[in-house]
This record gives structure tokens, sequence and C-alpha cells, in this order.
């Protein structure tokens, strides 16, 4: 196994305005984005529905059940009509976001040869990262030094600047 | 045990495969994991009820599954209970054995409430859990072998196998020795089709029409539309000379619920109607299945696919590692994308050791691979050996289950079991059953129609 290697990221020619570690936060914060069921921008607006799944994680209920739960509304045509033990009823009230679940389940303690989901993970990429415009979808030659997302030509950093600049980081 | 109904449920995260052995062997009932709210027509659809639905704009998805884990279970019950019931398969659980896929690595506090599920609220007479890569030399016996030839209806699985499955929550590269996942060697890349469904949204809506809330749509533009570019370079060239007109660039015409008209491709030289809203899908039809092969396009520093499966190809028995180079099997909804295979195989030539010639299997329908190796599973002797009965659960809890099915779980954290390495022994048969453990399918088949309920951006 060839050792795991930080990618070696180009430093871009100007310094951004923008610290690394605000950098790093916002695409975080992107790819989290990128996993929600119900990605709208801004956030989902859920009138009326059942459940915003996609709190961010750490609302989890904290020994507050939930008010509505569905799988009581639906009587089934063939499914006989039965108390839940204890157990189910608890999952069904009480829902855990993975993070919590992660945490609860002792795996980070496990010991480090143990493969489990967090050592499991695919080691971070040898090619430098490619450029592209986030604007346009071409090769991005450049980097706005603000926010540090990449824009190909003038046009390009013209509509970054008027409707994307520094609204996230790529 | 005596017979009974067996019932085989690949529990996807986007979709579920489910069916009873002897009725169901080949073709799964397929049904969408999700609680889904349909603004237009203000119902509430419970899986399999969405195909009741008729406006599929501005649809609001309530996924039982969180980053390919079970974390929801009122949701998750509402879907198995209207499963279960008449309205789908038409089982008696309590007079049925169940066959069920989790999550690679699937967490052993997950692993428990699924027994409490199948034991206490559903009754099931005994139960199997692993995961989709389930009893993959059986698997690989059913996929196309390409190129090759030495690839055998009849033949026995070989010892050695690689799998990719790449779903909707993520891809995992996952090799298997004798049978057995090597899970030391197991690999993930947060990506899934899920994500790509996601960017393609954030690029249309920045580019063109307003699809934040197209889930639904959008998924099937991309199911229609995008391939993996086996020349990036190239496409991009060709898609930025004039982005209207190339030979990538196709226009989808978005759906007109209203009119009950679905969406698709625009033929060449079609004419279009009055208030037809057209999309074009340029360098958006390969820039986002490249992030299966190149996460760091998104800022995701992670290796793409054909770099994780070197990587865990280099963790394994040196002196087998050409068998694994030699039988690559792709499953999940993703091995859909045309192009995949081809990419995957041209980037593997490259990283391969030059005595090894990588070899991909793939299958016609990946989605269902996982089921129809579980029903093939099933069938066998082990299935009964190894599954844990309602009497055993009733006794022990889900001590049994941790006893029976051997999965990632090293055996220091697990008293009850030895401690297993990841044994290599010559090319012997398989002999044991299957255990694993595995994460969700892909795509969503879904059909398409909705409202172009779209706004122009920019
Ligand atoms: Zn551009
Ligand atoms: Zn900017």
């Amino acid at each position: 196994m060839p050792p795991r290697r930080q990618p070696q990221r180009q430093t871009q020619v100007a310094a951004s305005y923008l610290d690394p570690e605000v950098i790093a936060k916002r695409r975080r914060r992107h790819l989290d984005e990128l996993e929600r069921s119900n990605y709208a921008e801004p956030s989902a607006s859920l009138a009326g529905i059942e459940e915003d799944e996609d709190a961010p994680a750490g609302r989890s209920v904290k020994g507050k059940a939930r008010q509505f739960v569905i799988s009581d509304k639906r009587e089934w045509p063939g499914m006989p009509k039965k108390k839940s033990s204890h157990s189910v009823r608890t999952a069904v009230l009480y829902k855990k976001n993975l993070e919590k679940l992660i945490d609860e389940s002792g795996i980070a303690n496990y010991p480090p040869e143990a493969p489990t989901y967090l050592s499991a993970v695919a080691s971070p990429p040898r090619e430098p990262p490619r450029l592209i415009c986030s604007v346009c979808g071409y090769w991005g030659k450049y980097k706005c030094r603000k926010c540090a997302m990449p824009y190909c030509d003038l046009n390009c950093e013209g509509v970054h600047n008027e409707t994307r600049c520094e609204r996230r980081v790529m | 045990m005596k017979s009974s109904t067996v019932i085989i449920l690949d529990n996807g995260a986007s979709t579920i495969k489910a069916g009873v052995v002897g009725v169901h062997n080949t073709d799964p009932r397929v049904i969408t994991n999700a609680i889904v709210r349909s603004k237009g027509d203000k119902g509430t659809y419970i899986g399999h009820e969405l195909d009741k639905c008729r406006d599929f704009s501005s649809l609001h998805y309530r996924l039982p599954f969180e980053k390919g884990y079970l974390t929801d279970w009122d949701a998750e019950k509402a879907i198995w209970d209207g499963l279960f019931s008449h309205e789908v398969l038409a089982v008696n659980t309590a007079e049925s054995s169940l066959l069920i896929t989790e999550p690679y690595f699937n967490l052993p506090n997950i692993q428990d409430v699924y027994d409490q599920f199948v034991f206490e609220e559903y009754d099931f007479q005994s139960y199997y859990r692993c995961a989709p890569a389930i009893q993959t030399w059986l698997l690989a016996a059913s996929l196309i072998p390409y190129g090759k030839l030495y690839a055998r209806p009849g033949l026995p699985a070989p010892d050695c196998m690689l799998v990719v499955d790449s779903g909707f929550s993520f891809t995992h590269v996952v090799p298997i020795l004798n049978g057995e996942i090597v899970w030391n060697a197991v690999k993930r890349i947060d990506v899934g089709g899920k994500l790509l469904t996601n960017q393609l949204k954030e690029l249309a809506s920045f580019r063109q029409w307003n699809m934040m809330d197209e889930t639904h749509i959008v998924n099937n533009i991309k199911e229609k539309c995008c391939y993996v570019s086996t020349d990036f370079t190239q496409d991009m060239e060709t898609s930025h000379l004039n982005p209207r007109s190339n030979s990538i660039v196709q226009e989808y015409i978005l759906p007109d619920f209203s009119l009950n008209r679905p969406g698709r491709i625009r033929r060449r030289d079609e004419p279009l109607e009055g208030q037809a809203q057209v999309m074009y899908m340029n360098n958006e039809r390969f820039t986002v299945p490249e992030i299966m092969f190149r996460p760091d396009d998104i800022g995701l520093e992670q290796s793409g696919i054909a770099s994780t499966v070197a990587q865990s190809v280099a963790l394994l028995p040196e002196d087998l590692q050409g068998m694994f180079w030699a039988h690559i099997g792709l499953i999940g909804g993703n091995a859909k994308f045309p192009g995949f295979r081809e990419r995957l195989e041209s980037e593997l030539r490259a990283l391969a050791p030059v005595d090894c010639e990588p070899a991909i299997y793939s299958s016609k329908d990946p989605i269902l691979e996982s089921y129809r190796s579980g029903v093939a599973f099933a069938k066998k002797h082990a299935f009964t050996q190894q599954a844990v009965t309602r009497a055993e659960y009733l006794e022990i809890g889900s001590n049994a289950s941790r006893r029976k099915f051997r999965d990632w779980k090293p055996a220091s954290v697990d008293a009850s079991k030895e401690p297993e390495q990841a044994s290599r022994k010559g090319p012997t048969r398989p002999q044991r059953g299957t255990r694993d453990n595995s994460p969700p399918p892909a795509r969503k088949t879904s059909k398409d129609k909705g409202k172009g309920r779209a706004t122009t951006r920019r």
C-alpha cells in the first residue's frame, strides 16, 4: 500500500483574502448540502411536512418523542394491527441522526487495525486538483481572490462576481 | 426448520428490491424507499404508493437512510408495512423467513434495531442479514464478462473477486476472497447517485432553470442524458466551442404534468411546442458523473474509483492480486451510466501492474444483481444454517445475530468470536456461506412527468 499522502494542493498565485480555514469550512458545508434529500436554496421550507429529515446534524431529539408518527397513521390490508414492543416503539419515536449513532456505536474506539466505517474511507487523491469554472463548467484558469472559486474568462468572472461570489467555496 | 416462505429484501437507500423466493426469482418488486409528498396534488405517498402519483413536480422526499445508513425507523416501518401488506407482497411475515441487506460497515447499534424489527415487530421465523455483495461468488457467475470468453455459464465462480458497488449513497470497493469479504481492504468513496443528482440540480439551477425543488425531474434527466466520459479533455473542448450546438449537447424538454407529458430528449429537428421548456445538457452530461472518478472536482478529498480499486488491491495478499485485477464486477445503479465500464477499464489498465490485465464484469441489470444473488443464496442449505431463528433471538437477543452473522467487526470487540484474520489460503473452493454487510443500491426507477416549474435565473 502506497503511503498516504496529503494531496499536493497547488498554491495559487494570489493570496486569498479568505482564511483557508473558512474556505475549507464552506467546502464541507457544500458537500453536506449535496447529501441532503431535499436540497433547495435557501434551506427547504417544508410547509406541513411531517418531519424535516434534513435538519442540520445535532438537532437530534433529546428524550423528546416525535409528535407525528407516520407509521401509526396507516392501516394496510393484510397487516394485523399489533402493539409494538418497547424497543421498536423507541426506535420509531426517537430518531437519532447518523452522527450521533456513529458516536454512540463506539467504533471510534475500536483497535486501530480494525476496519470500520471510519477507516474505510478512500484516501486523498494523489493528483493535484483540477480547476473547473464554477460558472460554465469549462476549465477554470483563474481563482477568485475573494472566495477562491475558479472561473475561466472575463465573462464568467463577471457572472461570478454578480451572482456567486462568496456564497460558497468549491 | 421446515420450508417456509422466504422473502428477499434488498433494502436500498433509494429503492427497495423485494420479492418472494419462487415467485419473484428474477424480477423483484422495486419500490421507492421514501415517503414522498407531492406539492402538486398535495398527496403523501408511502413507498410503493408512489405509483399512484401523477404530479411529480416539487416532490419532497423523506428518506429512511442518511448517508447510506438507516436512521429513520418511523419512515422505514411505514414503507415496510406497506410492502408486506396485500398491496405488494401479501405475505404473512410470522410464517416467513427473511434475507435482508444492510450497508457495508453497518453500525452495531443500528444492527440491533434491525433485529428488533425483524423479530419483535414482524415476528419472522428466521432471518439472515448481510451486505449487498451477498454471496458474491454466486453473483459473479451471473455477471457478464466483457471482452473475454472464459466466462462461463456453469463454471464455478472465481475465488477472488473485487466488487465495485456504486449506489445511491456511496461507492464501495469490496474484495471477496473465497466467498468472504476482506473487510480490511474494503474502501468507500462518498459519491453516489444522490450527490450526483444534487450536483446536477445545482448546476442546472445556476445556469438555466431553477430546478432546486425538482429532485425527481433532475434525477430523470441525469439518467437519460449523463454519461461517463472516456476522454474528458476532448469532451471539454467539444462542448466548449459552441455550447448550443456541438456533438455532445442535448436539449431536454422538461415534463409538463398538467398535460400529462413526460420529459424527454428533443429529437433532431423536432419542432418545439409553444410553451415547452428546454434545458440544455452540455458539459453537464459528463462533468456530473465525472465526480465518481474525480471526487476532488467538487472539493471532496477522496480518490476516484480507479485509484481506490488499486488501493484496495494493494491491501490483498500479493500472490492473489492478479486474480483480483482479473475479476472486477460492477453492481449498483451508477454502473448504468454509459461509458462507466470503459472509463474504469482504461484507468485501471494504467494502474495495474504490467503483467495484470484488468477484466471487468458487468451486468445488464446492475441494480438487481444483489437481489438475484440473494434469491440464489436463499435456496442454499447455508441460508437455513446461518439464519438466526426467532427462538434464538428470544433466548439471547441480538447476541444471536452477533454470533451468526459474521461481518466486519473484529473479534476483540465482539467477545463471542474468535479473532479472524484476513485469511488467505490458496485457491480453495468457498466453503462457508456468505457473510457480509452492505449498502444500498442506486437510482430510482421513476416515471417522469412534471410541470416544468422553472424560473429563469440568468
Ligand atoms: Zn467559465
Ligand atoms: Zn468570488
